[in-house]
């Protein structure tokens, strides 16, 4: 037993394919990446090594970078905790209900197999001033917000209405993978400790939160990183404006690389945003410690 | 007496807030459908209001200018080839992480899970170039390549899950019965690992199937562009055609949702039968 | 042990034809390519298959040939079929994508060597940008050489397209920007056009008594502010204002900026109330319904215009943006072309420059004005019985044009720069800064960006 999982040359067999192809089609692009956030590149001319001056502008001198880390960090923590807060109370009630469990959970999980370009646009169609929800409100009387425009306070509102789009989006994938978790614990651990004499409250919270622990891993990196290079969504509703109001890292990125033909600027801001994914991660690793129990 | 009506209450309640959440959920979808079937100057007049006449044409428009029988054909090949291969390279890698004993296994994981924190426009240049350079570029193996990549983190990720948490016990007893570690992992590891096969399948299938930006920056023949290509046809320099593009938009998304009920019922299915056989 | 290495051996080539097998498509795919690299991109005009021993070029557009709406690309689809089927020698596969990916892609073909050989592009620093790569064929010698060419041109049409005395693109048309309004409403009102900004003022606030918007703008699409941004800049200030920011000279400050930026948010009391959500399209639309009486846009709406509402075609007028008091010229045009770049790789000149004779040629040249509705670029008869109404309003009071400029965001030091431009003036319209703290930081940015290069 201990000797066949330990066979080297089927671990080699095993991981290569998948190594090879990400090595040459991920690396050593982040490699170059990270080489261009060292240069000024328009990518029609050869790139000019400038050293740090990109990394030194885009901390100290960019205030676009600023409200670009500020609403990525809301983003993630506003996504974070609405999809795991509601993404596991719909699986757990969803878990055990009788009747109409598939029809609700595919539902719930239907926009998650939409492209977020269309859903972008359809929600920039709804939540416009004009031809929108404020129609609708302005039938009870209510003037609506600018809900896609307002630029004022701390977190100006269009952040909060893309976060609520999001995880409207979104919450579906948490609420599936919580789901097969539960899905995967033993009935007769429940059985057992209803013999026991314990509630469901008790159940949940003495079975369940403990087993689904590794998802829980799981879903909160899937959503901090997704969140924290989202795109899609932003970019077709608000484009980051108005005024780079709702600018986030990835547009951000796009804008000075892909509008403004500063790519390696633009890498710069690649490059910082990998590291903060990979600081999220390492946090979570840290945090959130996973027992290994035999089911 | 008293218990029962306890519990039908909470079952109302329950049952209410689920339909008035799939209303919220559904709702914007058939608005979608509903635009889909107007003209356009409807659209902009009375958004909300009920389609005077069904406008099925835009429909047939939309499938003829957006040459959508050649890009659904695009997608599909697209879509399965990056499919098959991303599930089999990555249970492959997920099981040697999850399920074998070696000691860079943390490392390998570590580096594999890099390609999810990876903007993909920060590597699009380079790769396009690199590309371009062996003529993989304006071809189908060209973002069919990025999507297996693309795909597999996700893969691994779920399914290292999968493997670290299933009974020691079965491929203790397959070593027994003279099974070696690829029968462990196609006769063992693969079938009790059905469900995540399905969630990841689901996950690369659908983010591949509305993939845009590679698409877009690396195919440039009409006869090789994929389905959320063509729907950016009909948004134009100076105006957009809403009615045509949501049309074809509604029809890009039948294929995920077919492949979507296909799956959704697997899950079920592979969980129960996960369930016996374990 | 044998038996289990030949195991391992039979089942790793089964992975491997696995592996195949998944990818069939995969295979043949890569194998394609590599045959179809001698003839360049495969044609996306199927009309017109090319001929056996036809020279192929290939040409970038912004918008799909095929889907388009736009009177101006069906005319460029139109153009480039007669191009394909005339008996020249030359073919041209036109490669497509959507306005937003254009650059992107443009970019990433010319950084892999292989740009089309023709591309059409914005004035301003977007050509600028490819100019100074040293990617754009010099077209100076060609039209020097070919004098009826040359002189078939609009006199001055040239003047944004050349760099260091060398002329670097050919436009195919080009699009004014002015106000449209609506003659019924205009009437009812009892108003009559402005030519001054106190007149200008004074027809809003009796257009909104009666109940209207007087203008219908958009600020969900920056350019749309920004280019009556540009009208009052230009008429505060003249020509200098942008030479001066462009060399220093002039701060955007100067009291010029300054009072250009109060005039935009007076104006902004009298758009439409849901400017700052409203799309181009929608805003567009508010005019062509009849809810707002004035539109400031490119001539390229009439299109859309006519398109929409048809009956729009006997009540839209047309007048030229009003001038200021104390200020400059009232007489000059914001104007854009389109224009065509040559690569300079390319390997058929001729074919280049035959395509280019195409666009600039009479048969297209007139379908510009009479069906498009845009301005031809060579001096043509048009028959304007056949063009919409409102082109020749505009063809008409252009007589009295003094000069033109460009689009503010395109006339200025960098792409980046106009955007800047863009958002604050949005920024100072919805109040979120003052007019004075948005100019500043336009010369913040000017001080570090430009004059520091």
């Amino acid at each position: 037993m201990e000797k066949l999982f330990r066979d080297k040359k089927a671990i080699c067999l095993f991981i290569a394919p998948g190594g090879i192809l990400f090595t040459i089609i991920l690396l050593v692009p982040i490699a170059y990446a990270v080489y261009i956030s060292l240069c000024e590149w328009n990518a029609l001319t050869p790139p000019q090594f400038v050293g740090f001056a990109n990394y030194i502008k885009l901390f100290t001198n960019d205030d676009i970078m600023k409200t670009a880390i500020k609403n990525s960090l809301f983003f993630t923590t506003f996504s974070l905790v609405t999809q795991q807060v509601i993404g596991l109370f719909l699986a757990v009630i969803l878990s055990n209900l009788v009747k109409g469990k598939n029809l609700f959970k595919n539902i719930y999980y239907l926009p998650c197999v939409l492209s977020s370009a269309a859903l972008g646009l359809l929600f920039s169609f709804l939540l416009n001033p004009k031809m929108g929800l404020n129609q609708i409100l302005a039938i009870f009387g209510i003037q609506g917000p600018l809900w896609l425009m307002d630029a004022k306070g701390f977190i100006p509102l269009p952040m909060w209405v893309i976060g609520t789009v999001a995880t409207w989006q979104y919450v579906g994938t948490t609420m599936m993978l919580y789901m097969a978790a539960i899905a995967g614990i033993p009935s007769s651990l429940y059985e057992a400790s209803y013999i026991d004499g314990a509630n469901k409250w008790q159940a949940f919270k003495n079975i369940t939160m403990p087993l689904i622990k590794p998802m829980a891993k799981t879903t909160i990196s899937l959503t901090c990183i997704g969140s924290l290079k989202f795109f899609d969504l932003i970019y077709n509703m608000t484009q980051g404006g108005p005024n780079h109001k709702t600018d986030v890292l990835a547009t951000h990125l796009y804008n000075e690389g892909f509008q403004y033909f500063k790519y390696g600027y633009a890498s710069a801001i690649s490059v910082v945003l990998l590291a903060m994914c990979l600081f999220v991660t390492f946090i979570i690793n840290r945090s959130i410690k996973v027992e290994d129990y035999e089911m | 007496m008293k218990l029962s009506k306890k519990i039908s209450i909470s079952k109302i309640l329950i049952y209410t807030f689920l339909i008035l959440l799939a209303v919220v959920y559904i709702a914007p979808l058939l608005w979608m459908f509903s635009v889909s079937v107007k003209t356009n100057a409807e659209v902009f007049s009375s958004p909300f209001a009920i389609p005077e006449a069904i406008q099925w044409e835009n429909f047939q428009i939309a499938w003829g200018i957006g040459k959508l029988n050649i890009a659904i054909v695009n997608s599909i090949i697209v879509c399965v080839a990056t499919l098959v291969c991303s599930m089999l390279f990555g249970t492959m890698a997920a099981f040697a992480i999850g399920r074998m004993r070696w000691k860079l296994s943390g490392t390998v994981m570590t580096y594999f899970l890099l390609g999810m924190m990876v903007p993909v426009h920060c590597i699009l240049i380079p790769l396009f170039v690199t590309f371009a350079k062996v003529q993989l570029n304006n071809s189908l193996l060209g973002i069919i390549l990025p999507y297996i990549t693309f795909s597999l983190p996700m893969t691994i990720f779920i399914m290292v899950g999968f493997f670290r948490n299933m009974p020691g016990e079965l491929f203790e007893s397959a070593c027994m019965d003279g099974c070696s570690i690829y029968g462990c992992f196609f006769r063992i590891g693969l079938p009790l690992a059905k469900t995540g096969l399905f969630v990841t399948g689901l996950m690369t299938f659908v983010n591949n199937w509305n993939e845009l930006l590679l698409a877009m920056v690396f195919i440039s023949d009409v006869d090789k562009k994929t389905l959320p290509v063509t729907l950016t046809y009909f948004v134009g320099p100076y105006s957009t055609n809403y009615v045509q593009m949501f049309a074809a938009i509604v029809i890009a998304v039948i294929p995920t949702i077919i492949v979507y009920s296909i799956f959704s019922n697997q899950i079920v299915e592979g969980l129960t039968a996960g369930a016996v056989k374990g | 042990m044998r038996m289990r290495k030949v195991l391992a051996v039979l089942l790793s080539t089964a992975m491997m034809t696995g592996l195949l097998s998944g990818c069939g498509s995969k295979t043949e795919e890569a194998a394609a390519p590599a045959a179809a690299t001698t003839e360049a991109e495969a044609p996306a005009e199927e009309a017109a298959p090319a001929s056996e021993g036809d020279v192929e070029i290939t040409w970038m557009f912004w918008d799909d040939l095929e889907a388009t709406e736009d009177l101006m690309s069906q005319q460029y689809a139109e153009t480039i079929k007669r191009f394909n089927e005339a008996d020249n020698g030359y073919h041209v596969n036109v490669i497509t994508t959507n306005l937003e990916e254009y650059d992107t892609k443009l970019n990433a073909l010319i950084a892999a060597g292989q740009a089309p050989d023709v591309w059409i592009c914005n004035p301003g620093p977007n050509m600028t940008q490819y100019v100074e790569a040293d990617v754009v064929m010099d077209l100076t010698d060609v039209l020097a050489k070919d004098t009826a060419w040359n002189d078939s041109f609009t006199g001055g049409i040239f003047e944004r397209l050349t760099y260091d005395g060398k002329i670097m693109g050919v436009p195919t048309n080009f699009a004014a920007a002015c106000v449209f309004y609506n003659t019924e409403i205009f009437e009812e009102v009892g108003v009559s056009t402005p030519t001054t900004w106190t007149e200008f003022m004074d027809v809003c606030q009796k257009i909104q008594d009666a109940g209207y918007s007087p203008l219908s703008i958009s600020a969900g699409t920056p350019w749309c502010l920004s280019m009556v941004a540009g009208y009052l800049c230009d008429r505060e200030g003249g020509p200098d204002n942008l030479k001066g920011v462009a060399d220093g000279s002039v701060k955007w400050t100067d009291p010029s900026y300054v009072n250009a930026a109060n005039k935009l948010v007076e104006l902004s009391k009298y758009f439409q109330p849901t400017y700052l959500g409203d799309s181009n399209d929608q805003a567009t639309a508010n005019f062509y319904n009849g809810e707002a009486a004035m539109l400031i846009q490119g001539s390229w709406a009439i299109s859309q215009i006519n398109g929409n509402a048809p009956e729009m075609q006997d009540k839209c007028g047309v007048f030229q943006f009003p001038g200021v008091e104390g200020g400059s010229d009232p007489n000059r045009w914001i104007v854009k072309t389109d224009n065509l770049l040559v690569s300079k790789n390319t390997k058929n000149v001729d074919a280049c420059i035959a395509l280019l004779k195409e666009f600039t040629g009479e048969t297209a040249q007139k379908a510009t004005a009479e069906i498009a509705g845009k301005m031809p670029i060579i001096d043509v008869e048009v028959d304007y019985s056949k063009a919409p109404k409102q082109l020749s309003y505009v063809q008409d009071i252009m007589k009295t044009l003094t000069g033109t400029f460009g689009f503010y965001n395109e006339s200025l030091a960098s792409v980046e720069a106009g955007d800047k431009f863009d958002n604050t003036m949005v920024s100072i319209v919805m109040g979120d800064i003052t007019p004075e703290d948005g100019l500043a930081d336009i010369q913040k940015f000017y001080e570090e960006n430009v004059y520091n290069k």
